[in-house]
């Protein structure tokens, strides 16, 4: 098993590589020299050197220990992304906002994942009735409906006009304060998608022959459902679960915007609205590397928990 | 059948996953709940450009920024009209015959705020030295400050000393000991400032935030991020800063014994704008504005009582104002105040001159002004209550004239088909696609730039919106890099001459003139007025060169704002202030009200 993890490790420092190179020549090549957009067109040439200086733009781009493309490697692999176009650090707001986003996104996932799965455990156990049909058209309305609308009407229903929880942010206020009712919003908004899912999976489980048989062994529906079913159907779950992981720390834009919460999902929107490429670049590094991590994990959960895939 | 999976392993994966997403979860950086006494809640509707008065020239930044730094110069914050008064000036300042040279003292006793630029932390005395670093440093041409304007070919020998900045390799090569001769300190309680003619509007400069001092060891020390860094003489310091979502100021106890003011106009002692008459300011120990660019959040958050002063969002209004112009019942039933505000300003449809498609297509210009529903833009998004702007002065200023209503570009798509016809014919075939920049990404902004588009598409025209937040866009304002956009200019002092600066050809892009508009006959009457005191012909060259400007067409003039803004009653001594600057001193905020105020809205459901 260590040497399939370590494989595995290595494996991704190909994609990390690549990711870089992927960003570079986006940012850099592609994007072209942006110290003119950041100078202006109306700038001086003393000005748009400035900038150039500042941002090491010239600097040779490759062929040299100090070119733009090796110090972009360099940035990235010791989390140095330099200043962005307010003239803080990069890295010192993606820690401040790391904080904000997984309080919301965190107990928002493991919110939706337990109420979804063990409903869909539920539904598929009634499959075929009115019960199941009601289910299912809720799951569609609810997917239906723009995640916005759930915003607007739970700020308004949830905080204002029932005063259970805090409108908007305030500094004064603790996370699992000003987190609560996004949250609750994030969990209703959520639930049509992955209800439906898991039910699908718990479905597909549920026409297998052992449950068949365990139920004619005389078992318990709870113990079918939670000990057999839920157990064999692992395998999508995980894959879901893990890859969703990543996304956590991209916080949740809307969300953030409307309550006004200091995480990563309103940096990357703010970064996109103020052009400041250092941002976005660092934000598409650190999802990537994310991203990447968590496949390893679903990866090796993947064969700790079904021993049919092979460590070989 | 089989399980492949023990039991145990799938808890130890779920444990390991569930403690570390729970840790990470866990924001330890969080400020534990503080009282509600004597703190303001305000608003701001968009994220601030920062908090240097020599790089920030627009009002968001102004109002925080002048409760850091202050003038030698303010205005009274009770009387009407507005009058000026010496802040860190010791009196009025003595002004030569001849109206050139200008000599102030400055008060002693003044100190800066504690910060890790000075010696030992210890914020040191203010000196007049402080104030000539802070208007050579606008003449800095490396520094590139959009606030140039204001001493531009005024004073003695600041232009010259601007030429020799050009030679420097970047803006902190500048010697600063480079004499200027009309700019001297005689002792370091005094500055005299001898002015090439003479410029009746000179005092007002004086009270603007762009002339406030700056420690020199604060720009050594700081550099160019002396943005995020404030260090003034004020009633408060910057604690926080979270650049999206709000700003912290907290009481500087460095800060002199000033007392709230003893007089006030006709009618202020009944109103209670005199209870704290000799008390110390500020009147509280922490501003907070929270940054909420949405209007729903911002609106349900004032009603709750979370905020102490808010603007109307046009879906609310309704719910807020009735059809005779006052407050609703439910709104009076909660204890909330209307102020209602007619400010001097001007909102328009701004052309970039050095475009090339804009500046050489004179029709173009003027499809796009009389192709623009003004009166259905008041409708849509502000309820009826602002009024359609004809020229640049605002109806609040004496030297507006109704006159104006005849002369000015008014909504007439007929005309403007036919003027983009012409403006084809120059172009020489199809017009191409022209880009509107919009300095706001929140939805009501979202949604007048698709006016903007829906009104001119109508008209023939192709156009692109461009969104950016409010610092970007003022960046490229200043760079000249927008070819159409959305800008308002409020006045910085009382006097139709402050609106003439946004078309002066030398204040063009970084300074006010955003069009970059150049006209020898505009600048002429310009140059004309600036010397002129207040009388009756100073006022029709202010008329006749706004007609200039119509005629030029540089602008589309759309609207003249009237704000309504509610208060709830805990927030005291809230007057109306059209150059809110280092205003918020005097305001209070009652914690006993706002207290009581959770339990009236508990009892109102």
């Amino acid at each position: 098993m260590t040497t399939y993890i370590i494989r595995r490790l290595l494996y991704t420092i190909p994609i990390v590589l690549g990711v870089l190179l992927l960003t570079f020549v986006l940012f850099t090549l592609v994007g072209g020299d942006i110290s003119i957009e950041l100078a202006g067109k109306g700038a001086s040439a003393e000005t748009i050197e400035e900038i150039r200086e500042e941002y090491g733009l010239n600097k040779p781009l490759f062929l040299s220990w100090d070119s733009q493309f090796i110090n972009h490697f360099k940035k990235a692999l010791t989390f140095n992304f330099g200043r962005a176009r307010d003239r803080e650090l990069i890295i010192d707001k993606i820690k401040r906002g790391i904080g904000p986003s997984l309080s919301l996104t965190v107990p928002m996932f493991f919110g939706i994942l337990v109420i979804s799965i063990s409903l869909s455990l539920v539904i598929a156990f009634v499959r075929g009735t009115v019960w199941d049909a009601l289910a299912v058209i809720i799951c569609v309305a609810g997917m239906s409906i723009p995640y916005l609308s759930f915003i607007l009407f739970g700020q308004y229903f949830f905080a204002y006009k029932w005063g259970f929880f805090p409108v908007f942010f305030s500094p004064d206020l603790s996370p699992p304060q000003y987190v609560a009712l996004p949250v609750l919003i994030g969990i209703i908004a959520g639930l049509g998608g992955n209800l439906r899912f898991y039910r699908t999976v718990m479905l597909d489980e549920m026409r297998s022959d052992y449950v068949r048989t365990a139920f004619a062994k005389g078992l318990t529906p709870g113990r079918v459902l939670f000990k057999h079913v839920l157990k064999n159907a692992m395998i999508p779950i995980i894959t879901r679960v893990v890859l969703a992981i990543p996304f956590l720390f991209l916080g949740s834009l809307l969300l953030e915007r409307f309550f006004g919460i200091p995480g990563l999902g309103y940096l990357m929107v703010e970064a996109i609205g103020s052009r400041d490429y250092y941002v976005i670049n660092a934000m598409t590094y650190i999802s990537a590397i994310l991203f990447v991590a968590f496949n390893v994990i679903t990866d090796i959960c993947y064969a700790w928990v079904d021993p049919r895939i092979s460590f070989d | 059948m089989i399980l492949y999976a023990t039991e145990q392993r799938l808890y130890v994966i779920s444990a390991i996953l569930g403690v570390l997403l729970f840790i990470a979860g866990c924001d330890s950086s969080s400020s534990e709940h503080k009282s509600d006494e004597s703190v303001i809640y305000a608003i701001m509707p968009t994220k601030i450009q920062g908090f240097d008065p020599g790089y920030t020239s627009d009002i968001y930044s102004a109002e925080v920024t002048s409760s850091i730094y202050e003038c030698l110069y303010t205005y009274h914050y009770l009387k009407r009209p507005y009058e000026i008064i010496p802040r860190l000036a010791d009196g009025m300042p003595q002004i030569s015959k001849d109206g050139l040279t200008y000599t102030i003292k400055i008060k002693k006793g003044v100190y800066f705020a504690d910060d890790a630029c000075f010696e030992e932390g210890k914020g040191r005395e203010l000196k007049a030295d402080d104030f000539i670093f802070a208007w050579k440093r606008l003449a800095n041409i490396k520094f590139l400050s959009p606030n140039w304007w204001v001493f531009d070919n005024k004073i003695v020998g600041l232009d010259r000393f601007r030429e020799y900045t050009k030679t420097c390799k970047s803006q902190f090569d500048v010697d600063y000991s480079r004499e200027v001769e009309g700019l001297q300190i005689p002792d370091d309680y005094t500055v005299v400032i001898k002015l090439i003619r003479p410029w009746p509007q000179f005092i007002y400069i004086l009270a603007h935030h762009p002339t406030a001092p700056i420690a020199k060891e604060a720009i050594d020390y700081y550099g160019k991020d002396i943005i995020n860094h404030p260090v003034g003489t004020g009633p408060f310091k910057l604690k926080l800063w979270r650049k999206s979502s709000y700003i912290e100021l907290v009481k500087n106890p460095n800060f002199r014994e000033e007392y709230y003011p003893a007089e006030g106009e006709a009618g202020d002692l009944e109103k209670g704008f005199l209870d704290d008459t000799g008390k110390k300011v500020p009147l509280v120990e922490r501003l907070l504005w929270l940054i909420i660019e949405e209007e729903q959040p911002m609106w349900l958050q004032f009603l709750r009582g979370k905020i102490d002063a808010s603007a109307i969002p046009k879906d609310n209004f309704g719910q807020a104002i009735s059809p005779a112009r006052d407050l609703t019942e439910d709104l009076k039933e909660r204890n909330i105040r209307l102020v209602k505000i007619y400010d001097p300003d001007v909102f328009y449809i701004g052309f970039n001159m050095e475009d090339p498609e804009l500046g050489k297509n004179k029709p173009l210009r003027q499809a796009i002004s009389y192709g623009y529903n003004r009166t259905r833009e008041i409708e849509l998004f502000w309820n009826n209550v602002w009024e359609v702007a004809y020229g640049f002065i605002p109806p609040v200023f004496k030297s507006y004239s109704d006159q104006i209503k005849t002369i000015g570009q008014r909504y007439d798509p007929e005309k403007a088909r036919q003027l983009v016809k012409e403006a084809r014919k120059i172009h020489g075939g199809d017009l191409p696609t022209l880009k509107i920049s919009v300095g706001s990404m929140d939805t009501q902004r979202r949604q007048m730039a698709q006016f903007y588009e829906r009104c001119l598409e109508e008209i023939g025209l192709d156009i692109e919106l461009e969104f950016m937040d409010w610092p970007v866009f003022l960046e490229k304002l200043n760079t000249k890099s927008c070819q159409i956009f959305s800008l308002g200019w409020m006045a910085d002092y009382p006097d139709a001459e402050n609106f003439l600066q946004i078309f002066y050809s030398k204040n063009a892009a970084p300074g006010p003139n955003h069009f970059n508009y150049s006209s020898e006959r505009f600048d002429r009457i310009y140059e004309k007025v600036i010397v002129m005191e207040d009388c009756p012909e100073r006022t029709r060259l202010y008329q006749e060169a706004e007609k200039i400007v119509l005629e030029d067409c540089p602008v589309a003039f759309t609207t003249h704002r009237v704000r309504y803004i509610l208060l709830h009653d805990w927030l005291g001594n809230y007057k109306a202030h059209v150059y809110p600057f280092g205003v918020w001193r005097y305001r209070k905020a009652d914690g006993a009200k706002r207290a009581a105020y959770q339990k009236l809205i508990k009892r109102l459901k």
